[in-house]
């Protein structure tokens, strides 16, 4: 049995060894330049000249390309149709579907807020394959952040893998019972409850047994704590958050200096 | 109904071969233990008999019915799984309703269902607690329910995943006697266990496992005289077998039984 208790995938690689606040960095630079950066084509670049490069850098690019299908394109996909129809903006209209008309104005509108959103996931997606979270919250403690914000960070984003884990624990338990969980929706949506009861109890459990297990290794003592898995920031981690961060200011000013 | 398992290799997504190569028949009405270390392939060899893991060749047979061509709600009907961790089945409001819904799942009538509830409510000795929501139980009681709501599926084939694990000696023995009365019942019982005492009490077959492959297979006496074949496995035989090998003891002994009559008539 494999338990997945976060998205990361364990490799050597370039994205792997970068500090995670710099990985955390990069990854808000992404989102913020695609949103804010006066330029129509920005989220474009970035998906195909940024993440995709990326990805294949992080040597995670089969992992990324298979979120990107099943999760990030269908959604970006929903949004851009959505937006497409329903934004009232131009009044050249290209395509009519009953009393819905889509213009070419609204089309550019919403195939530019699709791609803003495809940015922001991607560059999440690939900083938790790339970020293993107990190193994230290593380091953001050991900057000093709170360590009660620290564990919300991690648990947040450990409990996808870890509830998805448990689910298929559950349904496999549920099935050796007789439930049928394979054919007709009508069966399929009947046995949500008996899924959901010790999915969402046994989280509870596990939420109070997690609190009792780390205050046990002193989680709120007061003393200053000392890691034993240092996790290194490079003068190059250092110098690339800064260019990063003039990135995002030089991309906000021009946003706002062009307005 | 017999189990029969054909060059059953079995290799998980991420490329884990688990299972390389298993051929065994288990007979109806037999009593079999699977032991072996941990990731030997016990559990996974295990939920090829109810179909919820499919071979990557091979094949696996209940009674006349291949796995593979039927779904586990199907198959449920023939094997029911015991899981380890009873939370992860435990949903009902009461012990009572929790306990039928396996029974009502397999299209019984509510007769039917009403006897075989009672029945195996009465032999977990959850008598006293059927209107008792599940998650106010203790641990040990909250197993006994996932238990008696195996066995009030009536299946030929029951498979037992540690059931002794994190139990006192009390639950230990309520467990003995349910398997006890589903032998006395002509059931084919599976348990995979690293309980070795449990397993010697218990079983009359014991089939070890090592690096996804049988070690050994036979009566629970023969296969736990292999002290050192079964050490590849990282088992170790029950301590009163060890005691009469150090003793000298010409024959092998799993049970105080056995032991006392060894020592007391040579």
């Amino acid at each position: 049995m494999h338990e997945r208790l976060s998205f990361h995938i364990k490799r050597d690689s370039f994205l792997h060894r970068l500090n995670p606040l710099t990985k955390l960095a990069l990854t808000l630079a992404l989102i913020l330049l695609a949103f804010t950066f006066p330029w129509y084509w920005m989220p474009h670049l970035l998906a195909l000249a940024a993440i995709i490069p990326l990805s294949l850098l992080g040597k995670v690019f089969r992992e990324f390309m298979l979120t990107a299908l099943r999760l990030i394109i269908p959604a970006a996909g929903f949004l851009f149709l959505m937006q497409a129809f329903f934004q009232p903006v131009g009044a050249d209209v290209i395509f009519q579907f009953y009393f819905l008309d889509m213009t070419s104005e609204s089309v550019l509108f919403a195939f530019r807020n699709a791609m803003r959103i495809v940015v922001m996931v991607s560059a999440f997606t690939l900083f938790l394959l790339t970020t293993h979270p107990s190193e994230l919250m290593s380091d953001l403690t050991r900057r000093g952040l709170p360590g009660q914000f620290s564990y919300v960070i991690i648990s947040t984003l450990q409990i996808l893998p870890q509830m998805q884990t448990k689910a298929q624990t559950i349904i496999s338990a549920q099935r050796s019972r007789g439930l049928d969980t394979e054919s007709s929706f009508l069966k399929r949506a009947g046995s949500l409850i008996p899924l959901i009861g010790p999915l969402v109890f046994g989280s509870l459990v596990e939420v109070e047994e997690r609190a009792i297990a780390i205050e046990a290794r002193g989680f709120t003592s007061k003393h200053a704590k000392t890691s034993l898995h240092e996790i290194p920031d490079p003068a190059f981690d250092k110098s690339l958050r800064w260019v990063l961060f003039a990135l995002i200011i030089a991309s906000i000013g021009l946003n706002i200096w062009l307005s | 109904m017999n189990i029969n398992i054909k060059d059953l290799y079995f290799t998980y997504p991420t490329g884990l071969e688990a299972l390389k190569g298993i051929n065994l028949t288990i007979e109806s009405g037999e009593q079999v233990a699977i032991v072996g270390q941990n990731g030997a392939g016990k559990t996974t060899l295990a939920r090829h008999f109810n179909g919820l893991l499919k071979p990557t060749s091979g094949s696996v047979s209940i009674g006349d019915w291949e796995t593979t061509k039927y779904s586990t709600a199907k198959l449920a009907s023939r094997v029911g799984y015991v899981f380890q961790n009873p939370d992860e089945q435990l949903f009902s409001r009461d012990v009572r309703t929790e306990v039928s819904f396996g029974p009502k799942n397999l299209g019984y009538s509510k007769e039917k269902i009403d006897e075989l509830v009672k029945r195996a409510l009465s032999l977990t000795e959850l008598n006293g607690k059927t209107e008792t929501n599940p998650y106010d139980l203790s641990p040990a009681w909250r197993k006994m329910v996932a238990l008696a709501s195996i066995i009030a599926m009536d299946t030929p084939i029951i498979i037992f995943d540690e059931p002794t694990t994190g139990q006192d000696a009390l639950n230990v023995g309520r467990i003995a006697r349910v398997i006890a009365e589903l032998r006395h019942e002509g059931k084919t019982v599976i348990t995979i266990t690293h309980d070795i005492d449990f397993c010697a009490e218990n079983f009359d077959r014991v089939i070890a496992l090592a690096k996804g492959q049988v070690l050994l297979d036979g009566m629970t006496k023969d296969v736990l005289g292999e002290e050192e074949t079964l050490a590849q496995t990282y088992v170790d035989p029950p301590q009163l077998t060890r005691l009469g090998k150090a003793l000298g003891l010409k024959d092998t002994v799993t049970t105080q039984e056995e032991f006392l009559k060894a020592i007391m008539w040579g």
